[in-house]
């Protein structure tokens, strides 16, 4: 990390701080600005109403060209996060654009916690629960947010 | 079983002695020639047979037969007379016995088949020297020499020796001093007009025998001297009188004879009617069939014949047109060797092969005959050019307002001239070049005196054609026109206006005079809509392609003095009512004295007239009239003559047909023939003719005979200056101007270095796997379209995948593409991902630049780049969807998806998009005033401007962007596409210019390109750097293409032409400019010359500067070294042969390819 950090990651690490978006937070690690320590709150009225979600965020070297790197820390019971906590969403990947930035990507998140999609997997068993018996899986959410979830 | 065609080798003698003792009976009753016609072929028959299945038909007509059929006895003398006037023909002299017609023509004189007294050898006899020949001299009447009133029915032209051969033994046979007829077997040809004819017998039936005075068959002729002799017999040119020079005393079959044959020319030979000309029509469809039909056979073995006939008697001919003469039996009896050939060709392989012999390679468009190389045609033109200075000069009329040079004033003279000659009575009629007189000799074989025929000394022979004529032939100048072929500069339009001006009809100058003292006739008349062709006396038509007409109209205005020449401008939707009503003679004082046309409007006229089944008249267009005059300008434009616009161009009916063409002959020799066709200068319009002259030989590989007599057919026709003619004094005609060239060798940069390489090793692949597989020359098309991608890619890598390409190429290499994969080459494509980019021309573009998008554009400057945050934008770019970033930013983006081999998508709204697509915003609010002027003038190119006014008209960027709003205060915003990755070639052209426009601000600069493509890129390149420009090209409409020229003439400061080789290769004239940039090299140096030759003209007043750019190590400068060597070869080498060509081209290839 010897180059300097660009302007662009600077500016959003500011904006971050300074205009924070209400149930998220992004603070970047002293010895590396582009390692984040990111937090999101499940969405109200979602199964993971009430959690606290950490994850981990890297911004590559040829970001924003390419996507930021980022999973979940925190256990969750979501069709399209894995147990490792990679997540399955196209800005992510494919969709990616440099006009988005990490604001708007872990809006995105949240969102996807909001509105699971099982039938664009990453975790194969979820969904198969998550389709075949949407409360129990739900429930499981429920369960897994307060029990792994909880604000310390 | 053997031909008997054949003298049989000496060893197998089995002919029965006594053979002729059966044949005998059968000869009396083979009077009737059908009945004989039908009988079985000879070589069917058992080879002992060797005896004539008839003996009467056509000669060796027997007393005592004949008197058999007349039942009556018959006086010798009637007998001879009979035999004079039928030429022996027994069926004949019974016919004309029994109606009793033999006796009107008894006065003509019998002695001449009473001359039985042979002996001496002609003077010109090839036979061996026989002793006993002399001696012996039969006792006959001998004819006193009289004058006769009437030509006789045959007349002696001379004797020859020729071998013969005994088909029976037998002691005395023959002995020197017999006399013996000379018979021709029947020939087995069906009847004319008889159906069914599947071509011509294989093999030809030569036999001529010679038989004793009874009839009975001694012998053949050799078979060299049959062969032409039997045709001449067959078609009745020519009698034969044998006498026997040498036999043995015991003759054995199969031994050598000698024999003098005497030979006469019938009389009827001599008859207009009987000569059939083959295909006398070049209008009859039959025409461009490739078979050679009976009758041009029979032409062929009657012109062979007498070519031979009179070298074998060494008939010199008294007068003869000097040119000619030179080559000419050779070449006669070559070219009809060719045609054997091709007959035995055509024979072998199928019916639609290619009618020349299938020796052109497939890929050359359908067009007769070879081209010529650049050696050749400039041994054509050299020979053309010997110009007089000394002739004279004629003055123009009044009424024309410019002042001519001498050169022009001699042009004129020698056109006034041309187009009244017919007039003068023929002073000195001349010979037509294509007849020889011949005297008749006038002492027969044995030194006695010949009778002479009042007022016929000689006779005429056209030895090209076989017609004989009594009658002087001349030379009929029936064309009032002609071809000035002055080369490019020299003011063929002036001179040509200048003709306009001096020679009008008589009946425009009676109109013209009667209406200046009653004005009422001035008043149109109407005309009932004839349906037959109008004379317009008044009117000259000029034909002139599309790009020149406002050139034509424009110059034909500042010729004539205010008034004096009505003008119209006549294709597409410019035309007016009914030309025939304004033209026709009734109308002359009123009718436009121009009527300027393109080729194209002749063409959908001719169109249109066919459509009305031929009826010009009622069509009441351009083919409706007889001009007073034709011009035909760049007639090179029909040199094809089997195109639609050629045939057209024939149609039109005029007194005087002129055309103008720098290059008469752009590359066959079938270029002039179209020429020629249209002036309708006989015989030389008729293509067989032309083909058995010229084209034939030509192709045979004897240049020089052929381009002889192509320069025959010139000289009275063309007058043909160039520039660089000096004058006896050493003055060049036009002085012009220096101009300098300069080649500027250009570095690719690394990326189109790949590119370069890769289509290079590609292409040397193909040549190299041609090579081993010894394919080359098949493969020639697809080695050559390689060859052109190469050379595009010198020009710009992102040409190679372009679709416009020069049409002439594209075929060729589209071909090309699908032969050798390269459509689908994924590795270029690799390469070329990052010059891709669609071309989309402006147009489109600017019509979706709204005013609201611009304001977008405007506002978003001042916000930060959504890729990397700098606020405000670094080079603000625009996507084609309109979102903005830093131009780095966006095509880094580009960048960076395409080589993850993404389809690259806007960051914002992720349409797809491509580097190519993206715009740099340009504020202009730092800028100099002028520059600000110059980009206010900007061509046709995306460029759009947004001031605070939004008053931008859309119709108005058709050609010129012109927001004429005075710069104001608030910057002014300019869009103009980002290059990614520009060539090596732009920039350097992008450095000329620029430096050029600090040192001459007012200097105007043409830019050449062979590929329109390439000038599509060029367009951005130019308008980035805000230099002004203009484009002309194929496609644009005449309006744009005039408004072009007309402005770029106008415009006082700084600009530059766009043209493509192609479109501006012709005609134009740019004098207005002083510098040339040639952006690529073309095959030879000449067409670039001709480019060059655009603005180096008549007119130019400046220094003319040339840059050719040329990239270092490629193909071009292997180009460069080529057309070099081919300026040397032009001296150094005589013609070249087909085969030297092939070799010549492959040379090129190799030397293209190497390393």
């Amino acid at each position: 990390m010897s180059a300097p950090l660009p302007k662009r990651i600077i500016k959003e690490t500011e904006r971050l701080q300074n205009e924070p978006v209400p149930g998220i937070s992004a603070q970047p690690h002293d010895d590396n600005a582009r390692y984040f320590d990111v937090m999101v709150e499940g969405p109200g009225g979602s199964c993971y109403e009430g959690g606290v979600f950490n994850l981990e965020l890297f911004l590559p070297d040829d970001y924003p060209m390419c996507p930021p790197r980022i999973r979940f820390l925190t256990r969750i019971y979501h069709p399209n996060i894995d147990r490792l906590g990679r997540i399955c969403l196209d800005v992510l990947k494919n969709n990616w654009s440099p006009a988005l930035q990490i604001r708007t990507i872990l809006l995105s998140i949240q969102a996807l916690l909001g509105a699971p999609n099982p039938e664009d997997p990453l975790n194969e068993a979820v969904a198969k629960q998550w389709k075949e018996n949407q409360s129990e899986a739900i429930e499981t959410a429920r369960e897994w947010t307060k029990l792994y979830a909880q604000k310390n | 079983m053997a031909d008997l065609d054949e003298r049989p080798h000496k060893k197998p003698r089995f002919f029965v002695e006594d053979s002729p003792a059966h044949e005998a009976p059968r000869r009396s009753h083979s009077a009737s020639p059908s009945a004989t016609s039908e009988k079985a072929p000879p070589p069917a028959q058992p080879a002992d047979r060797s005896s004539p299945p008839t003996a009467g038909e056509q000669n060796g007509f027997d007393p005592e037969t004949f008197r058999g059929f007349a039942g009556e006895d018959v006086s010798d003398s009637t007998i001879r007379i009979l035999q004079n006037s039928c030429g022996n023909n027994l069926e004949q002299a019974i016919n004309v016995y029994f109606d009793g017609s033999w006796k009107t023509t008894s006065s003509v004189p019998a002695q001449r088949s009473s001359i039985r007294t042979p002996l001496a050898l002609g003077h010109s006899a090839t036979a061996p020297d026989v002793k006993s020949a002399s001696s012996e001299r039969p006792s006959t009447e001998t004819p006193k020499p009289s004058a006769l009133t009437l030509s006789p029915p045959k007349r002696y032209i001379g004797a020859l020796g020729v071998t013969a051969w005994t088909t029976r033994s037998g002691i005395g046979l023959v002995k020197p001093g017999d006399v013996v007829k000379i018979e021709r077997t029947k020939q087995q040809v069906p009847q004319k007009g008889g159906k069914g004819r599947g071509g011509f017998r294989r093999t030809q039936d030569f036999v001529v025998r010679f038989t004793n005075t009874k009839g009975d068959e001694i012998g053949r002729l050799e078979k060299d001297s049959a062969a032409w002799i039997s045709g001449l017999i067959d078609q009745r040119v020519c009698f034969f009188e044998g006498h026997c020079i040498y036999a043995p005393e015991r003759v054995r079959t199969n031994d050598t004879v000698y024999l003098q044959l005497r030979c006469f020319l019938l009389k009827n030979v001599f008859d207009p009617g009987n000569f059939v000309k083959p295909l006398d029509s070049n209008r009859q469809t039959t025409f461009y069939e490739a078979q050679e039909s009976t009758d041009e056979r029979d032409l062929r073995l009657r012109q062979i014949g007498l070519v031979k006939l009179f070298s074998e008697i060494n008939m010199q001919p008294s007068k003869a047109n000097e040119m000619t003469v030179k080559h000419k039996r050779e070449g006669l009896l070559q070219a009809a060797e060719i045609a054997e050939q091709y007959d035995a060709q055509k024979e072998k392989s199928t019916p639609a092969d290619t009618p020349e012999g299938g020796s052109s390679p497939a890929s050359e468009e359908a067009e007769d005959g070879e081209e010529l190389e650049q050696d050749q045609l400039d041994t054509l033109y050299k020979k053309a050019q010997s110009f007089d200075f000394n002739t004279p000069e004629a003055q123009p009329a009044d009424t024309f307002t410019m002042d001519l040079r001498k050169y022009q004033k001699q042009a004129l003279h020698w056109m006034l001239n041309k187009e009244t000659s017919q007039k003068q009575d023929h002073k000195e009629q001349s010979m037509h070049p294509l007849w020889e007189e011949y005297l008749w000799p006038t002492k027969d074989a044995e030194d006695k005196d010949l009778p002479s025929v009042v007022g016929q000394d000689c006779f005429y022979l056209n030895p090209y054609s076989g017609e004989l004529s009594l009658d002087f032939p001349v030379q009929e100048q029936n064309c009032l026109g002609g071809i000035l072929a002055d080369e490019m500069g020299l003011g063929k339009t002036i001179e040509m206006m200048s003709l306009i001006h001096s020679h009008t009809s008589p009946e425009y100058q009676a109109a013209a005079k009667n209406n200046s003292i009653d004005a009422v006739s001035a008043l149109p008349r109407l005309l009932n809509n004839s349906t037959a062709i109008e004379y317009a006396p008044a009117t000259t038509l000029v034909v002139a392609p599309m790009s020149l007409l406002a050139q034509w109209a424009s110059e034909a205005e500042k010729a004539s003095k205010s008034g004096s020449m009505k003008i119209m401008l006549y294709y597409g939707n410019e035309k007016s009512a009914n030309l025939q009503t304004l033209c026709c003679a009734a109308n002359a004082a009123s009718a436009p004295n121009i009527i300027i046309t393109s080729y194209g409007t002749i063409l959908s006229e001719y169109n249109a007239v066919a459509n009305m089944s031929g009826n010009r008249g009622s069509h009441g267009g351009l083919f409706s009239l007889e001009y007073w005059r034709i011009i035909l300008d760049e007639a090179h434009m029909v040199k094809n003559r089997q195109s639609k616009t050629a045939r057209a161009c024939y149609e039109l009916a005029a007194t005087h047909r002129w055309v103008l063409t720098g290059t008469p002959i752009v590359n066959r020799l079938e270029d002039l023939f179209s020429l020629v066709h249209f002036l309708r200068v006989e015989p030389w319009s008729n293509f067989s003719f032309w083909k058995t002259f010229i084209t034939t030989p030509f192709e045979k590989g004897d240049f020089m005979r052929a381009l002889d007599v192509v320069q025959t057919v010139l000289e009275p026709l063309v007058m043909r200056r160039t520039k660089d003619m000096k004058t006896p004094d050493g003055e060049a005609l036009v002085p012009l101007p220096p101009r300098t060239i300069d080649i500027e060798k250009v570095q690719l940069s690394d990326p189109e270095r790949e590119v370069y390489s890769h289509i290079f090793a590609r292409a040397k692949r193909t040549f190299n796997s041609n090579v081993e597989a010894g394919t080359l020359m098949k493969s020639y098309t697809t080695i050559f379209a390689q060859i052109l991608r190469l050379r595009q890619s010198c020009c710009h890598p992102i040409l190679t995948r372009n679709k416009n390409m020069v049409a002439d190429e594209e075929d060729a290499a589209s071909a090309a593409d699908i032969a050798n994969g390269l459509a689908d080459d994924m590795d270029l494509s690799a390469l070329l991902e990052r010059f891709d980019a669609d071309n989309h021309e402006g147009d489109q573009d600017a019509s979706r630049f709204g005013a609201h998008v611009l304001r977008q554009i405007q506002n978003d400057a001042s916000m930060e780049c959504p890729i990397c945050s700098e606020e405000p934008m670094e080079d603000q770019a625009v996507t084609g969807c309109w979102h903005s970033a830093c131009k780095k930013c966006l095509l880094d983006y580009i960048d960076h998806q395409a080589s993850k081999g993404e389809l690259p998508k806007c960051f914002n709204c992720r349409e797809p998009i491509n580097a190519h697509d993206v715009f740099e915003v340009v504020r202009h609010d730092d800028e100099e005033d002028e520059d600000f002027i110059m980009a206010e003038s900007e061509g046709k190119s995306i460029l759009k401007s947004l001031t605070n006014t939004e008053a931008n008209d859309p119709e108005d960027d058709e050609l010129y962007t012109s927001t004429q709003t005075p710069p104001t205060k608030t910057p002014r915003i300019t869009l103009r596409r980002v290059n990614q990755l520009s060539s090596a070639k732009i920039a350097a052209l992008l450095k000329h210019l620029k430096r050029l426009r600090k040192t001459s601000r007012t200097t105007k600069s043409v830019i050449f390109s062979q590929f329109t493509s390439f000038l599509d890129l060029l367009s951005p390149a130019l308008t980035q750097e805000n230099i002004t420009f203009l484009r002309f090209d194929g496609t644009m409409t005449q309006k744009h293409r005039a408004k072009v020229l007309a402005d770029f003439a106008q415009r006082p400061t700084f600009t530059v032409l766009l043209l493509s080789l192609r479109a501006g290769g012709v005609g134009l004239n740019l004098t207005c400019a002083q510098q040339v940039f040639m952006m690529d090299p073309w095959w030879s140096w000449a067409v670039e010359a001709q480019a060059v030759d655009r603005v180096h003209r008549m007119g130019q007043t400046m220094d003319v500067r040339v840059v050719r750019f040329v990239v270092e190590g490629s193909i071009e400068e292997k180009m460069l070294r080529v057309q070099e060597r081919k300026k040397f070869l032009a001296s150094s080498l005589g013609m070249m042969s087909e085969e030297e060509k092939k070799v010549q081209r492959l040379e090129d290839i190799r030397e293209l390819l190497s390393e």
